[in-house]
């Protein structure tokens, strides 16, 4: 059936991709209302996550993350720095998030734009002190600690950007190996032996699941692009190892009750387990 | 246990609310919890950039400047925040192809920053006649080591608590939260008792906004029958 074939009714009949882009609302209400979404999946069901370290064997942690059809790539660099005056052994760790037109036609070129400032400052406080103990990254107190720099890349954009983020940077920070640094206090150059290396005791993993109230009645676990474009809220749910709550973030007005957020921090757990094993 | 303001763990600061100090903004609308104070200007509807025109709605812009130093991250985080709770209370399809700016500086900060930013920017609104769906105000409250939940912490509770709770409600019977931002260290039951207490100062607060348009609208009638 070629596009816009006018059937004998007077109706204008479009093929599914043409309807897809035309009237998005319409195309997703034909499978909300009937319990299903466009790709098949349940309300809340996740997409399979697939998880690998160490794939940038040029970097001291890395890892790449697939969710479904977005795919990150998050790699640490460790340099050493001077410590802030005001905490003297504590080293830092700096989440930078890309996204770029290589990922999504959503995405310009250029500065970071909101999305990817949001992300990268969002990320920074959910792993701020929690994950790290920034002690652990202190070389030697006032003088030489360590700068952890890690930049999350999507490769490929299809939705839920902060849950790919999150994994990716949890998977990269337990693939993180520390050369044993040594301060040298007569010529003040720190030594890194790189066959030495140690890995980072993290205080807690996070696990986070992603909601979104689609046309402003439906909650769908993980959204995809098409159903995040007509989310009205979305909500972020994130959990330890022990299920103790580390972030529960609501943005837009879009109407959730008690009850169902009670719902998300459940299924977030549930999700937790499927993730725990990927990162073995 | 002794705040150090010696409030009660449920009492939230004095508020006060000046609308409409600033000449050359739409509306405006300056909200104070105790000693934090945030001042919001409004444009709308005015002209859009073609870039950010949408056809059948306004655009809806936040700009967050905090009250020391230039914006960062954390800002503009704050702004995102801000400006995705309020596309859907603003009634953008009655100003389709326009701008509606929302212009936030915090003036002084002592914790409660976020509640009272989008406390400020609602007063703001309704100043500047932006048609809303529903009025929104904020609360937050902390939950401190010692397991206690304290309302409208200042900074210095703040500096030590283990979870910090900001909650917005609307003013509709249903009293679902527009806007939840827990971040810390918590349970289920320590974000629960947080709800209950956000959600009773919300209404405190959203009954102040109401004694304050009254106020205002008062006032401008006096005005007109001089």
């Amino acid at each position: 059936m070629s596009q816009g074939d006018v059937a004998n009714s007077g109706q204008v009949v479009f093929a599914i991709e043409a309807f897809k882009r035309i009237h998005p609302v319409e195309f997703q209400r034909r499978f909300l209302t009937q319990g299903t979404r466009h790709s098949g999946r349940g309300f809340s069901q996740f997409r399979a996550t697939h998880v690998t370290k160490g794939t940038i064997s040029t970097a001291q942690g890395s890892s790449t993350v697939r969710i479904g059809n977005t795919t990150v790539v998050c790699g640490i660099k460790a340099e050493v720095s001077e410590p802030d005056v005001k905490t003297p052994n504590e080293g830092y760790l700096v989440t930078n998030v890309d996204l770029s037109p290589m990922c999504s036609t959503h995405f310009r070129p250029g500065a970071p734009g909101e999305t990817a400032q949001v992300s990268s400052e969002h990320l920074h406080r959910l792993f701020g002190d929690n994950v790290v103990d920034p002690e652990s990254l202190c070389i030697e107190p006032g003088q030489a600690v360590w700068a952890l720099s890690a930049d999350i890349v999507f490769l490929k954009y299809d939705g839920n950007v902060l849950d790919a983020a999150v994994i990716a940077l949890t998977a990269a920070l337990e693939d993180l190996q520390l050369p044993k640094a040594e301060l040298d206090s007569a010529t003040g150059v720190v030594s890194a032996d790189k066959t030495m290396g140690q890995r980072l005791k993290l205080r807690k993993r996070l696990f986070p699941a992603t909601f979104s109230l689609v046309d402003g009645a439906y909650l769908v676990a993980d959204a995809d692009d098409a159903e995040e474009q007509l989310a009205t809220a979305t909500v972020m749910v994130v959990i330890d190892d022990s299920d103790r709550l580390i972030n529960i973030w609501k943005r837009g007005a879009g109407d959730i009750n008690r009850e169902t957020i009670a719902r998300c921090v459940e299924d977030a757990g549930t999700r937790k387990a499927a993730l725990a094993k990927e990162l073995e | 246990m002794t705040r150090p303001d010696r409030r009660e763990v449920t009492q939230i600061r004095a508020l006060h609310c000046a609308l409409g100090r600033l000449n050359r903004v739409d509306g405006s609308a300056q909200f104070s919890h105790g000693d934090t104070s945030v001042l919001c200007g409004v444009y709308g509807p005015v002209d859009v950039k073609i870039y950010d025109e949408k056809l059948d709605r306004a655009h809806i812009e936040v700009k967050f400047r905090p009250d020391i130093g230039v914006p960062t991250t954390k800002d503009k985080w704050t702004e995102s925040a801000i400006r995705q709770t309020f596309e859907q209370l603003i009634l953008a399809q009655l100003h389709p192809r326009t701008l509606v700016q929302i212009n936030i500086q915090v003036r002084q900060a002592d914790g409660a920053v976020d509640a009272a930013a989008i406390n400020a920017a609602t007063m703001a609104l309704v100043d500047a006649a932006i048609p809303l769906h529903s009025m929104i105000a904020a609360a937050t409250c902390a939950v401190l080591e010692s397991g206690d939940v304290v309302v409208d912490p200042n900074q210095e509770e703040i500096d030590q608590a283990r979870s910090i709770h900001t909650l917005a409600f609307t003013n509709k019977a249903a009293g679902n939260p527009a806007y939840i931002d827990s971040r810390g260290d918590f349970t289920m039951d320590e974000y629960n008792r947080c709800y209950d207490l956000c959600a009773t100062s919300a209404e405190r607060v959203l009954a102040f906004m109401r004694k304050a348009i009254e106020g205002k609208v008062s006032k401008e009638a006096k005005l007109n029958t001089t």
